[in-house]
């Protein structure tokens, strides 16, 4: 039997108080109308039709056409009709009630997990440990994928920007002898000789290092650029540069600026798909979090590079632990002895040092062990 | 006393006072579902959580009996979110990706696109939110949102704060000139000089943490030198020293925080009581800044001391607060509206709002 047309012009009797349809009480409004119409919401066969206070007949449909909010607490339910009529009840359970003889299987299961029951201490449990664990693994591995496929043109276009806008801004030109660019250039190359032949183009520069003083760095597609200033601390000690130098190409080696912008990028954008849920207060909270965490990931990529400094060091034949003097050099004439703290870049320098000195023996003692069991 | 005359005095317009029905017990159980299934999903549930969310706390704001609506769908949502997100994405890497250029064409560019952002968000949230069926309807420009948002924190920004309310009066004049129900407008013509009695407070927090930071901050760099004059050896600074610069530091961004919610509740009374609707209905909004301000803070306190799980009752907490004191008095019968059926367009706006923070609307 098909529905008679819904329109509220529509009128005939129905016996609302049929006790197979007990209606469903609410209110009835006409399509974008702000008059309210008290009204019952009841079932017939496979409709559902709107009647009146003097039982006239509204509006009427299909079960299966009437678009039914979902259930969320108590909220009032919002029924729409085909003609965009609404009806509106806090009668919950005889929505529910009405859909499930209608054969909906849409029910609420949403509604059913959200009640207040203890099961929710396993749900916060099993958020927690998914968060701990999306932070762990995935957002790494999503990390490592983003790595590998950014074009190698990124880094490059990178570097290239950053050096023209530091050449501008803070360097000047080099005033070193061409006898010490030399030395160094050509130590340089003995590193990158003994480095695994990647996509970085390794290139050093030299410029007047300005505001940033001694001071050397890495941009991710292999340009190095190394100060007046710090040649000139360095006293003649080309090694040491080198050590400097090992660190540098170890932070391009191991890819750590883009690594960390990915990291950072990753991190915001976890703390933004809950943040509607967690609060405006702890949306920033969570964000400087992410920023000390990001701190820390900055501090074990300069452990890395120090690392791969020893190790390349070695590898070229020269001393690996020339970086270390390097330290003692800045320990002295900048006084700087500070220790680790949670809002520094870069570990502290005795520490570093020791690191490197302790990295250095433990290699030392790897390459001896093989050795020592041919003897016997 | 003259009695005859209060016979004369109109009878005072009914007063309607919003309420809140829900209660931080129900909405526990909606929030820790959103959180579980959005992550479950990979963000995707996102979407259909904030709709959950957004129901729940305006079907239970209530005016006269009766709750608002929140019609936004879930896909509408979803589509605004990617769409939010490779804006951001791509900002950022020109940001990232190509130093200073990027920046120098990159935040222009970000500033211009801003206004259509807010202009666009603020219309989707008007139109998909209802009050007895009828949509409520936002026509602010491009314009109006380039000079309320990007203008107005330009001069307040340069000004250091001096021209806030003035960039606040552009703002809310916008936001609500601009909003209409059910083909009626609203209005609002706050005063500026009860919006620069509200910043005088602020400014007076900020000021007083400003000078004791200040004055911390030498004491503590004198006690330095002092110890500085013979030998410069870092481990010698006594960590109490480090610790007191460090709190006040703290307290500085704590007052920070406290002068902008001061000013953020004292701006919301000052523009919601200017406001009127249909030119004879007027809005109040009569909190008291000390108590809000004191919720905002506690709610932080607590969600941070149980690690999130006291958000959803601190959510209501102070929903119901704001909510509790938004009254509409009415002149004369409210007569029946009629929605104006307009396209509510996407959700980017919208979600952009989100992402940035921007929180304007009633």
């Amino acid at each position: 039997m098909p529905p008679a047309p819904s329109s509220w012009t529509w009128k005939a009797s129905i016996l609302v108080s049929d006790p197979r349809n007990d209606g469903i009480a609410g209110e009835w409004f006409r399509p974008g109308s702000s008059a309210a119409i008290t009204a019952q919401l009841a079932v017939r066969d496979e409709y559902g039709l709107i009647v009146d206070e003097n039982g006239h007949e509204l509006a009427r449909d299909w079960l299966t056409d009437l678009n039914v909010s979902a259930r969320i607490g108590s909220v009032a339910r919002r029924i729409t009709f085909r003609d965009n009529s609404v009806f509106e009840t806090t009668d919950n359970d005889g929505v529910d009630a009405m859909l499930a003889r209608a054969g909906s299987k849409t029910g609420s299961w949403v509604h059913r997990a959200e009640a207040f029951h203890p099961r929710l201490i396993v749900f916060m449990a099993v958020g927690v440990l998914l968060v701990v664990a999306i932070y762990k693994w995935a957002l790494p591995a999503l990390v490592e994928l983003a790595v590998a496929v950014t074009p190698p043109v990124v880094p490059q276009i990178m570097s290239v920007a950053t050096l023209k806008s530091l050449d501008r801004a803070m360097f000047h030109e080099s005033k070193l002898a061409d006898e010490a660019k030399k030395r160094l250039s050509d130590g340089f190359a003995d590193l990158v000789e003994h480095s695994p032949p990647g996509t970085a183009n390794y290139t050093l520069n030299f410029r007047g290092g300005g505001l940033l003083g001694p001071n050397a760095l890495a941009l991710p597609d292999g340009t190095l650029v190394i100060t007046d200033e710090l040649v000139d601390m360095a006293s003649g000690d080309t090694e040491l540069l080198l050590g400097v130098l090992g660190h540098e190409i170890g932070h391009v080696e191991h890819e750590h600026s883009l690594r960390q912008l990915y990291r950072a990028a990753g991190v915001a954008g976890l703390i933004m798909i809950i943040g509607g849920d967690v609060g405006s207060g702890m949306e920033d909270i969570l964000v400087e979090g992410g920023g000390l965490l990001s701190l820390s990931f900055s501090r074990n990529a300069e452990a890395e590079a120090d690392r791969h400094s020893v190790e390349l060091m070695a590898r070229a034949g020269y001393d690996p632990v020339a970086i270390a003097r390097f330290f003692e050099l800045i320990e002295k004439k900048l006084g700087d002895k500070g220790r680790t703290s949670m809002l520094s870049t870069h570990p502290g320098t005795p520490e570093r040092r020791q690191a490197v000195l302790d990295h250095a023996g433990s290699l030392a003692t790897a390459k001896d062990k093989p050795g020592a069991d041919q003897v016997r | 006393m003259d009695l005859q005359a209060n016979v004369d005095e109109p009878v005072a317009n009914p007063e309607h006072r919003l309420s809140f029905a829900g209660s931080g017990r129900e909405y526990f159980g909606i929030w820790i579902v959103n959180i579980l299934l959005t992550i479950v999903t990979l963000g995707i549930y996102s979407a259909w959580a904030k709709v959950r969310r957004m129901r729940y706390f305006y079907g239970n704001t209530m005016l006269m009996e009766r709750g608002f609506e929140y019609h936004a769908r879930p896909l509408q949502i979803l589509i605004g979110r990617i769409v939010v997100f490779a804006f951001l994405a791509l900002y950022n890497a020109a940001l990232n990706f190509i130093p200073v250029y990027g920046l120098a064409i990159g935040l222009p560019a970000f500033l211009l696109a801003m206004p259509w952002f807010i202009m666009r968000g603020l219309r989707f949230r008007a139109r998909v939110t209802s009050y007895r069926n009828v949509r409520f309807n936002f026509t602010g420009g491009y314009w109006g949102a380039l000079k309320a948002f990007v203008l107005g924190g330009i001069l307040s920004f340069v000004s250091l704060g001096i021209f806030l309310p003035v960039a606040s009066r552009w703002t809310w004049k916008y936001v609500t000139g601009n909003l209409h129900y059910g083909g009626r407008d609203f209005a609002a013509d706050p005063r500026l000089k009860a919006m620069y009695q509200v910043w005088g407070l602020a400014a007076a927090i900020l000021f007083a943490a400003l000078i004791i930071f200040i004055g911390v901050a030498a004491l503590s760099s004198g006690l330095l030198m002092q110890l500085f004059q013979g030998d410069f050896d870092t481990d010698d600074i006594p960590v109490g020293i480090i610790a007191i610069i460090y709190l006040s530091t703290f307290v500085l961004l704590i007052a920070y925080g406290i002068a902008g919610l001061f000013y953020s509740a004292g701006i919301r009374n000052v523009v919601m009581t200017a406001t009127a609707f249909d030119g004879r209905h007027r809005l109040v909004s009569d909190m008291p800044r000390f108590r809000y301000t004191w919720i905002a803070i506690t709610n932080l306190v607590a969600t941070i001391l149980t690690f999130g799980l006291l958000r959803p009752w601190a959510a209501v907490r102070l929903h119901r607060y704001v909510v509790e004191h938004t009254a509409l008095v009415a002149d004369g019968p409210i007569e029946a509206y009629m929605s104006e059926i307009e396209d509510e367009g996407g959700a980017a706006g919208a979600e952009f709002m989100d992402v940035e923070g921007i929180d304007i609307g009633f």
